[in-house]
Formats: structure tokens, sequence, C-alpha cells
């Protein structure tokens, strides 16, 4: 793909974040997901890294923690937003330790959007993030490529994520039971992986309540049916 | 991968080609201009006799993608003036934030409440705020930083007089009784300027005219915007605050004569 | 004053043999000599008062402003020398806004007392600088309500965000008070100034933790009546009275730190004279001293 140096939308405004990549440059072509549920948050991702048609790693995590139970789901560029991933957690476990108390989602978003925003121009990177606290539980926020950021019931993102806005929709119904939820975010991924020349490989969960961060595993080879951890 | 010593671990140029290196070396002036993301449609706004109608829908386009449906781009000043945000999203947060900031330095100062003006008064009203935010854009457009931002901004001036006026990122300034952004300068002002051509003639509007013309507009802009949203904010600034409601709905829309189109030209079944 | 002669009082960062600052027993002398501040937290909200003693008939009555906003929801007022309270309220100013440009949210009071004591602290460290002539006492209302990052769009589920921890309340009014040594802690009722011992007395009388806690409404009657006890020891000075009071979301401020409506704070002072005249007539039989300074540490 041609690169410029506009860095502007595609008219379908779709495959907008391989457009910003360098030349060579790894890319997370990505479906991710979070949304929120009854008892907190549930993060989902596929496992696939590309650069241009070549899979880079099939089984990448591009659910990062960056607190105890305040997590992100990385797209754009893997140098970029693991760059961006490693300061927010440096800067929360900052936070926890001076101010004596764990940090909010929405102090995450904060730090979050203020990175991408002052570095709009030289970042891609797309990210939601998902945690839950004690004071506000579960909450989900998504920060696009400009670095605005926006609280939503759940988030979707990534190229493959414009495959499943129909699904979503559709399907989608506020505080649901922890099974539905999940099988709710493995189904839109499904879909997104059927779909997606960028998206593929496993399916990687985290969920996220007051009982900690618990992960999740399906793999492609068993169609997404039993849970492997 | 590049192997060679020289290059060991770069990508390879035979197989990526050279590495563009006008990413990193801009002749000419230095700039940190971006474009727009996530953007906001038009605003329009007319004003009345004892004030001034806003309204912006609830929409955050990606592109084409209608992305974030639930977007509020009227903000409160002070509790006393509104600015409408077109443009970038990200932009219009920044903006949103300092101009937080100003009214938290405004309450420094806040004179005694009193019973007409329970909250604290500012002393800001929406013509110093507009010329503040003229002269920020401006100034943003010079450092060639621009915020990507068309912007109105509603209210009453120094002598309670229902203001209105508007800049964008270049720091251009306008003021007329009504105004519109983006599409709304084509879709929604000429239908505004039958009813508010002239100061005296938004002197002679009533309210409920004024919200009603908005209201008609918003629909005309669902019809012919693609990047617009039947749900929207509007909001009544008047000198006993501002009433703003976030989850409007467009009702009486018109679709039903879609039965009597049938093919393009000659067919008639 | 044995420290006079000894050396050891002329330069601040000196510590005594007995492991004295005299530097800063001496600011804490410039304190005493300032006019009285208090600031009570009752269960809906925060008060401060301070009377200001008028300096000279030509000055503007009502003007000069003593206490101070910080943020939307946070204020200050401070007793002894005001040049250094006002350096100290930019101070406040700057850290709640350095705090809001970083997290996006408004900085709990418990968080700016904290950095607070720390900027007081550091001025008891150097040769280069003296400790505050001031004790700052620090209000403030932390909303209970879940409130938004500043200029958030969009919202999250109609049914409100699952898993929160069950009927755990946050947010709330504090006060904090904070002396020359950059000590401070949190309080229920703080109080300053010249006549801070008879303050403290009265204070001591009011239910502010308890189940019949003070409302915010009698706090500032309550607040008003305490200055002009307080007053009886600089009798011959005249003085104004000058409140604030910041309440829940809820509550008549909004979470605000405003001062107290002109109406309001006349009928508290109305009071408060009617309550001193009441106290100087039963005073003849009773006798009644007020010493107790037991909040003092």
């Amino acid at each position: 793909m041609e690169f410029g140096t506009s860095g502007s939308l595609n008219e379908d405004g779709i495959h907008v974040d391989m457009d910003r990549l360098k030349k060579g440059e790894v890319n997370l072509g990505t479906s991710i997901m979070a949304i929120t549920f009854k008892d907190g948050v549930i993060l989902g991702a596929d496992s696939r890294t590309t650069t241009g048609a070549y899979i880079a790693n099939r089984v990448t995590d591009k659910l990062t923690r960056v607190h105890d139970t305040i997590w992100c789901c990385r797209s754009g560029s893997a140098a970029d937003t693991q760059a961006v991933a490693d300061i927010v957690q440096y800067q929360l476990g900052l936070f926890a330790m001076t101010n004596g108390k764990p940090p909010t989602t929405q102090t995450a978003a904060s730090i979050f959007q203020e990175i991408c925003y002052a570095n709009k121009d030289r970042l891609s990177a797309g990210l939601i993030i998902a945690g839950w606290d004690e004071r506000h539980g579960g909450q989900v926020y998504s920060i696009p490529l400009g670095g605005s950021l926006h609280k939503q019931s759940y988030a979707i993102g990534g190229s493959g994520s414009t495959y499943i806005y129909g699904f979503c929709d559709a399907n989608w119904r506020e505080g649901m039971e922890e099974g539905d939820a999940v099988n709710f975010v493995k189904e839109a991924l499904k879909e997104a992986i059927k779909w997606d020349g960028s998206s593929g490989g496993v399916i990687r969960m985290v969920v996220l309540t007051a009982k900690g961060a618990d992960r999740h595993l399906y793999l492609p080879d068993t169609d997404y049916a039993v849970r492997h951890n | 991968m590049d192997h060679r010593p020289q290059a060991w671990g770069r990508p390879r140029d035979d197989v990526y080609g050279a590495y563009d290196a006008s990413y990193l070396q801009n002749s000419g002036p230095k700039t940190v201009t971006q474009s727009p993301v996530v953007t906001g449609t038009s605003v329009i706004a007319i004003k009345f006799n004892e004030g001034v109608v806003i309204a912006a829908d609830n929409l955050a386009s990606y592109g084409s993608l209608a992305r974030f449906t639930d977007v509020k781009r009227l903000r409160v000043f002070l509790d006393s003036s509104v600015v409408g945000f077109g443009g970038d999203v990200s932009d219009m947060q920044f903006l949103d934030r300092h101009l937080n900031e100003l009214a938290i330095d405004e309450a420094y100062d806040a004179a005694e409440p009193t019973p007409e003006t329970p909250t604290s008064p500012g002393t800001l009203n929406a013509a110093n705020l507009h010329k503040y935010l003229q002269k920020l854009m401006y100034r943003r457009r010079n450092d060639f930083d621009p915020l990507w931002n068309q912007i109105l901004v509603a209210g009453l001036d120094a002598a309670s007089k229902p203001f209105l006026a508007s800049v964008d990122l270049r720091g251009t300034a306008f003021t007329s009784p009504s105004l519109a952004t983006g599409f709304g300068s084509a879709l929604a002002q000429p239908i505004m300027r039958k009813y508010a051509a002239t100061e005296e003639d938004a002197a002679r509007l009533t309210r409920e005219q004024a919200v009603d013309v908005v209201k008609e507009c918003m629909k005309v802009l669902f019809y012919r915007d693609a990047r617009s949203l039947d749900k929207y904010s509007i909001a009544v600034v008047t000198k006993a605050g501002v009433e703003l409601k976030e989850n409007e709905q467009l009702e009486r829309q018109s679709w039903a004569f879609a039965e009597r189109i049938k093919g393009y030209g000659t067919q008639t079944v | 004053m044995t420290s006079i002669g000894t050396g050891y009082d002329l330069a601040n960062s000196i510590f005594s043999p007995d492991g004295r600052n005299f530097q800063v027993e001496y600011a804490v002398k410039a304190v005493e000599n300032g006019g009285t501040s208090i600031g009570i937290r009752c269960k809906d909200g925060v008060v401060l008062a301070v009377e200001k003693v008028v300096a000279s008939k030509l000055l503007k009555h009502g003007a000069n402003k003593r206490i101070a906003t910080v943020d939307r929801h946070l204020g200050v007022v401070y007793s002894g020398m005001v040049p250094d309270g006002r350096h100290f309220v930019d101070r406040a100013r700057d850290e709640a806004r350095a705090w809001r440009d970083t997290f996006k949210t408004p900085i709990p009071t418990a968080d700016l007392a904290s950095r607070l004591g720390g900027y007081m602290q550091a001025y008891t460290l150097y040769q280069s600088v003296r400790p505050f002539g001031i004790t700052a006492i620090v209000g403030g209302f932390d909303s209970e309500l879940d409130t938004p990052v500043d200029g958030e769009v969009g919202s999250g589920p109609k049914c409100g965000a699952g898993g929160k921890g069950e009927g755990k309340k946050h947010g709330g009014p504090f006060l904090y008070m904070i002396e020359p040594s950059g000590l401070y802690w949190g309080y229920y009722g703080a109080a300053t100034g010249k006549g801070r011992q008879a303050a403290k007395a009265e204070l001591e009388k009011l239910d502010l933790s308890g189940s019949g806690a003070l409302s915010l409404e009698e706090a500032v009657k309550e607040a008003a009546r305490i200055i002009y006890v307080a007053h009886d020891d600089n009798k011959d000075k005249e003085f104004e009275l000058e409140m604030s009071w910041i309440s829940g979301a809820d509550g008549p401020t909004k979470g605000k730190h405003q001062e107290v409506p002109k109406a309001l704070r006349e009928e508290a002072e109305r009071l408060a004279k009617k309550a001193i005249e009441k106290d100087l007539e039963g005073d003849d039989d009773e006798e009644e001293k007020k010493e107790g300074d037991k909040m003092e540490e």
C-alpha cells in the first residue's frame, strides 16, 4: 500500500489504521473489543499481527495490563501502542504508590488520551481502555486515531471491527450475565476473524471484576468452543 | 530483515523498498498540522427576541462510518453561554477542558451570589467568550497547529442582548442573526434567513418560532447531510440561563411520498 | 523566649540542641496574631469563616476578600501574614490545576491537603527561605456522584456500570488544617489565629461527627457565632465577618465553594450578636472559664 504523509481518512473510513503505517512496520490489523456487563468488563481480541500480507505473529497478546484491573486493547502500530501502554503502566503504578489508592479507569483513560492527543501526528494507535474499580464498577473508554476520548457501554476497534458493527448492534444487551457476555464477545470476534483478512488466530479474553482479572483462551481448531485457560 | 552488520534488524530495501525518509524530513515550514479524524457535522443557531436557539446532532463520524452516536457537541459555559462545536472531536475536548479551566479562573473572583444569580455569576459573557476563542483559534493557526473546529457561540452580550457569532479553525469570525457551520451553511442558513434576515426580524421572532425553525433545519440536514444523525441536542439561551436538551429525536419526518416514486423516468409500476 | 541569644533561632534549617526549629515557632507566633479563622465540617458540607480585622477605616467595606476559591469545590482560609496566605493560595490553585491537567478530574481535598502540606514543609528546610507565617484551613466537597472525566463525550450503559462496590460511600465534605511546620490533620472543626482557644472550645461543644450532626445551615450560624465569641480576645478592633460554604451536588451551592449569600450571613450575624449578649448577662453568675485547648498537638 502506498504511504502518504497526509494521514487522511479513506472515504470508507475503514482501513485507515493501515494507511498511517510506515513501510515494513508491524501492524495489528486487528479485531479488538471491550464490553461492560453485570459484574464488570470483558476485553477480547484476536491474535494476528501482520506485516503486509505476512503474519508476523499468529499468537499475539493484544490485551495489555496497565494496572491490576485496568487493561487495554491495542490496535494500529504494535510499536506505538506498546510504547504508550508502557508509559501508562508506569504512570498508574506511580499513582497507586504516591496516592495510596488504586487508580480508576477514568484516570487511566485520561493519561492514555493525553499521550494520544499530544502526539496525534506521530502515533498510529487505536486503543480501547476497559477497567473495573470499586467506585465506578466496570467502564469502557475508546480512544480512536485522533486522540479523542469516548465513554461507551461497549467498544469495538481495529480493521475487523467494521465487519461486526451490525452484529454487535443487533445482539448487544445491557447488564448481561458473565456467561452471556463472554459468548457475545466470542461470537462477535468469530465473525470479525471470518471476514477480515487481517484478523485471525486464537481469541483471547480478559474478564475484570471485583474478583480481579481472569484470562480466557479459545482456539480455532476447536471452533473456539473450548476454554483453554 | 536486513542481516548486514551496518543495517542489522532493519527492513530490507529489496523486500520493502527504500525507507521513505520524507516522513522524517520535511522541507518548508515546520508543521504539526493534522487533519480531522473523528468529526462532528453542522451546528446551527438563530437569534430570537429574548435569546438564541442553538442545535447540533449527536454524531461523531469516523470518515463515513457513523462511529459514535452519543457525542454531545453543545457545551455550556458559566451557566450563561453555549458553545457548539463542529469538526474534530479531540480538539473539541481540548477546548472544552480549556474553557472549563477558564470558568474556574472566573470563580476565583466570583461576586457574591444574589437571589437573581444564585449560582456564582461569571464576568465573561458570550461576546467576551467569542472574542477569546477567536484569538485562541487564530493563534493556533499561526502556529501551523490549528484546532480543527467550526464553532458557534450563543448567549448574551454586555447589554444583555442576544449574541450569536462563529469562529473557525483559521480564526475567522462572523456574527449574524442566524449562523450555521459545515453543511448547515448551505442547507440551513437559507431557511433561517427566511425568518431572520435582519436583526430586526430576529427581534420579532418568539422563542417558539425560533425553536421550530431550528428543528425544521435539523430535519433538512438529516435528509441531505450524509454525515448527520436524527438524534440531536438543542439549547435555548436567555437571560434566565441555559436550557439544554441533549437527547432529542427528529419528529414528523416526511418519507411516505416515496410510495409515488417508481423507476427513474418512464416506468410507472 | 529562652531561645533568644542562643543563635539557634537565627536561621531556618537549624535545629536547637533540644530538637526545635525556632524559625517555625516564630512563624506560629505570626499566626497567633492574625484574625481568627475557623472551618466546620458537618454532615452535608463545609463552612469556612474568618474574622477580618479592619485595619483602617479607609478600606472599602466587603472588599479585600480573605477566603479564596482554589477550584470549584475547594476553598482556603488562613490566619497570619496575608501576603504569605495569598502566595499559598496561588500555589493551591496551581496544584489543583496541575491535577486537572493530568487526570481530567477535580483534585480530591485530601490530595490537595497533602500537596500543600508538602509545600509548607519545604519552607522549613532551607537557609534561603523562611517558613510561611500562616496556618491555612482547607475545605472541600469531593463529589459523591459518579463524575465524568473533564470534556468527556459519550455515555456508558443506561442501566449503570456493573460490579460497583456495594454500599460504599465515596466523596463527601472534608476539612484540613495546615500549620507553618507543614503538619496537617483532617478535622471536623478547625480554628486558628488570635481567638483559636475560645473558638476551639466552642467547636468542641458542637456535634459534628455524631448521629445528630449539624446541618450546613446550622453550621453557618454556629460559625458566625464562634467568630463573634472568639473576637472577645480582640475586642478593641473592629472586624468584618467573611464566610463561605460548600455543599454536595444536591445542596444549596451544588458542590461549589461560594460566599455565603448576604441574607443568610446577616441572619447568622444577628443571631451571633444576640447569643453574645445573652452570654455576657449569664457570665456574671456563671463565670465559666474557657480553657481546654485539647485539640492542639
